[in-house]
């Protein structure tokens, strides 16, 4: 009965750190992309309907993440994309509380759209751990003081994608998840978070990946889902073991959302498997080839899945039955994954132009079309009752 | 006063600036030692996060230490100071207090200081004095530091072009010379241009344009990589080989398909997949010297000098950054042969065709080195100044 208890008690520390108006990491609470906050705003424009805005340093397509009275953002900077940012903003008043710099210790190539800033960084109540593209990795505490720093280049020299790494860490039971597939020595490894020494890690093939692990938890066990070209993988974060893959469930970009006994993944458009303790059904429950992602992940909301592809093409599909309700051509191209909350899903596109919809809605009916009118790649963050958006000079806190 | 006259006396204040700082205390001493002691993999973290607080609560008292302590031999903890001086700097500031402003500009000026290092005091002095920026860049042209010699070239340009002197020509190569980004090199060279001038920006480059090429050989599922076939030690250039398939193959001189001095090995051997090709390249120096061996080459490649490998990557098609691969080594007085491993993969898709490189010899900063390139073409051998195009390379078109 006591080990029942403390298994219980393991199983639901990680969540007990976190507000449940947090969103800590990229895509939010365990990336879904789904807020459970309410009264989020529908209009706003640049010179209205914000809380703050204050300035960057420089461009990113990282996403800010929100934990308690704290928002983190990265950004990189210089000509040639080494000087790496670290910021943290009082979330109610927009207050710039401190900001940190590194100098990138690898390669800072990349796609011209890109960036060094393009990992999501991860918090907690601590504090935030960012992640570069040039393979630095750092943990600050709340209040700027640095607890620890990493060169992964410098630790395993072979690290090297030239299109630029965006895969975003993840925390675990005070562990740190950091993927790090690339064409050099590439691995998943867990990292402690107070000292950033490595616990555990774990080979992955030498292949290119910019994926984001999903964390579920089976019995007493915590998996990590990471996908890959090759498939999806689950691993035992307190051991780096892998317990089974599915490989049927590869990808690069965007990542698949569980809901419930299901996983929708982002492969052949999008298709629905059912999963339970021993991994992912071989037959799928429905696939949807309309759905096509490119860079936005999915989001699962309201019995619905929602998709954007990078060109623009917006589906909304029944969760249930894979019955298509509506598809529109949005304007612009689209790297932000949707997010939803209050029953409304945002789409922002790479100009910041932010379509709202009605979760509930049977069609195509936006509530609002809004524009900031500066460029954008960072899927916002929703928080405190409002959408934050970074774009590629400013931080916007939209709603009041 | 003429601009370029100013240099020495620039120079001359740096030197008479180099006066003693302030002794550290033994606290800062500690913590500072703790810092650099650093090491792969998070080792010694647990004493550096302590340190890194102590640092920090010494307040402006400790920016110089903290700075002198950066070493850009050991970027793990020229992190750790980074962000250490970004929390001494932000505290003061909060705290209503200057840091010390003469100290800085005598760090900054002081060029036997890691460049991180004296960017970084830049920086902190010119927010707190604007009239730093324009008294000290003037002096930043032949700087070490990348970033600070390209904001001087930048502002050395702006004020020539406001000037418009009628030495603006003769003003202008002499900025030419101090240029080493690609972009600033191209730009300025198409100012003295505009200005009835001419330079070479191979020349200023240091583009190898003369090479004797042999291939293919075998590198079918990427082994090819970690064989070494003959021509590695490129010892005879009559030599005979086995290629892949059983052909046979001999060096044979190449000129470069671009007037960016690329040789495209797609045409200059024929289009080849699963191959590694060899260039060897021929410079003499009139003194030994350190100096770097720069290639521009989107899939895996090797450097080699004087039969020394210098570096290596193993990364096919993710992208073609400028400089991206860089081998540090020592030219010898007289010749030196620089041998290139090009391997090339069987991806199919129509961007991954790609199989050239551009290689260039420079010091350090990128800049050019008093070398010579041996040319020999059609049973006559000269030598030319590194980067060298014959008029008729010179009117080649570069690929769109």
């Amino acid at each position: 009965m006591i080990r029942a208890i403390l298994v219980f008690a393991l199983a639901l520390a990680p969540a007990l750190t976190l507000r449940a108006a947090d969103w800590p990491q990229f895509r939010g609470p365990n990336a879904t992309g789904v807020s459970a906050d309410k009264n989020l705003p529908t209009e706003w424009s640049k010179d209205k309907g914000q809380k703050w805005k204050a300035p960057l340093p420089a461009r990113g397509v990282s996403s800010p993440v929100v934990v308690g009275d704290r928002v983190y953002v990265t950004c990189a900077s210089g000509v040639r994309g080494d000087r790496l940012h670290v910021l943290c903003f009082d979330a109610e008043t927009g207050k710039q509380l401190w900001h940190r710099q590194l100098q990138a210790t690898g390669s800072p190539a990349c796609h011209p759209k890109g960036g060094m800033a393009a990992n999501t960084p991860v918090a907690d109540e601590t504090g935030v751990y960012a992640m570069f593209g040039t393979g630095d990795m750092a943990a600050f505490d709340k209040d700027g003081t640095l607890r620890w720093y990493r060169s992964l280049v410098t630790d395993y020299p072979t690290i090297t994608n030239a299109v630029g790494m965006a895969a975003s860490p993840v925390l675990v039971a005070g562990k740190l998840i950091v993927p790090m597939d690339n064409a050099g020595e590439s691995f998943l490894a867990a990292v402690d978070t107070k000292y950033g020494k490595n616990i555990w890690k774990t080979e992955r093939p030498r292949e290119i990946n910019w994926t984001t692990p999903i964390v579920r938890q089976v019995g007493s066990t915590t998996e990590l889902l990471f996908a890959g070209p090759k498939g999806l993988t689950a691993y035992d974060a307190a051991t780096g073991t892998d317990r089974w893959t599915f490989k049927a469930g590869g990808g690069s970009v965007p990542i698949g959302v569980i809901d419930g006994d299901s996983i929708y993944l982002p492969v052949g458009g999008v298709t629905k498997f059912k999963i339970d303790d021993k991994g992912i059904a071989e037959k799928s429950e429905w696939a949807a080839k309309d759905m096509a992602t490119g860079y936005p992940s999915p989001v699962v909301y309201g019995g619905r899945v929602f998709t954007v592809s990078s060109q623009g093409l917006m589906v909304c599909t029944e969760a249930k039955t894979g019955k298509q309700l509506y598809k529109e051509r949005l304007k612009g191209t689209y790297s932000a994954s949707p997010v939803a909350g209050d029953g409304k899903v945002y789409f922002l596109n790479e100009l910041a132009v932010c379509t709202v919809l009605s979760a509930k809605a049977d069609e195509y009916e936006p509530l609002a079309t809004n524009d900031l009118g500066e460029g954008s790649l960072g899927t916002p963050a929703i928080a405190h009752g409002r959408v934050y958006i970074r774009t590629d000079k400013a931080l916007y806190a939209v709603g009041k | 006063m003429h601009f370029w006259n100013c240099i020495p006396l620039v120079a001359l204040g740096a030197a008479l600036a180099l006066t003693p700082v302030q002794a550290a205390d033994e606290d800062t001493t500690r913590a500072l030692t703790a810092l650099k002691a650093v090491t792969k993999e998070g080792k010694g973290n647990e004493d550096a996060g302590p340190a890194w607080k102590t640092l920090v609560s010494k307040g402006g008292a400790a920016i110089i230490p903290a700075l002198e302590a950066f070493d850009d031999d050991n970027a793990t903890a020229a992190n750790w100071l980074r962000t250490a001086v970004d929390a001494i700097a932000e505290n003061e500031i909060a705290a209503g207090r200057k840091l010390p402003a003469d100290k800085l500009e005598a760090f900054v000026k002081d060029t036997k200081r890691a460049a991180t290092a004296r960017r970084a005091a830049y920086e902190i002095l010119v927010a707190q004095d604007a009239d730093a920026k324009g008294r000290l860049l003037p002096g930043f042209l032949n700087d070490k530091s990348a970033d600070l010699r390209r904001d001087a070239i930048t502002n050395q340009l702006d004020i020539l072009e406001k000037l418009a002197r009628p030495t603006i020509k003769a003003d202008l190569e002499k900025l030419f010379t101090f240029t080493r980004d690609k972009d600033q090199v191209e730009l300025v060279a198409k100012k003295i241009e505009g200005n009835g001038g001419n330079v070479s920006v191979s020349e200023q480059l240091g583009f190898v344009t003369f090479a004797a090429l042999v291939g293919p050989f075998d590198n079918t599922e990427g082994k090819g990589f970690a064989v070494a076939y003959p021509p590695e030690a490129a010892t005879n250039i009559s030599a005979t080989f086995k290629g892949k398939g059983g052909a046979e193959l001999k060096w044979a001189n190449a000129v470069p398909t671009e007037k960016s001095a690329a040789f495209d090995l797609n045409t200059l051997l024929t289009k080849h997949k699963d191959a590694v090709a060899y260039a060897r390249a021929v410079v003499v120096a009139e003194k030994e010297m350190p100096g770097e061996v720069r290639v521009t080459c989107a899939t895996a490649v090797q450097i080699f000098l004087n039969g020394k490998k210098l570096f290596q990557r193993e990364e096919y098609h993710h992208g073609t950054p400028f400089d991206g691969h860089t081998g540090r080594g020592v030219l010898l007085k007289g010749e030196n042969v620089i041998v290139l491993k090009v391997c090339q993969n069987n991806q199919t898709e129509q961007w991954a065709q790609a199989w050239q490189f551009q290689m260039r010899v420079c010091d350090s900063t990128g800049g050019p080195l008093p070398l010579e390139q041996k040319i020999t073409m059609k049973d006559k051998t000269q030598t030319h100044k590194l980067g060298f195009l014959s008029p008729e390379a010179e009117k080649k078109e570069e690929k769109k």
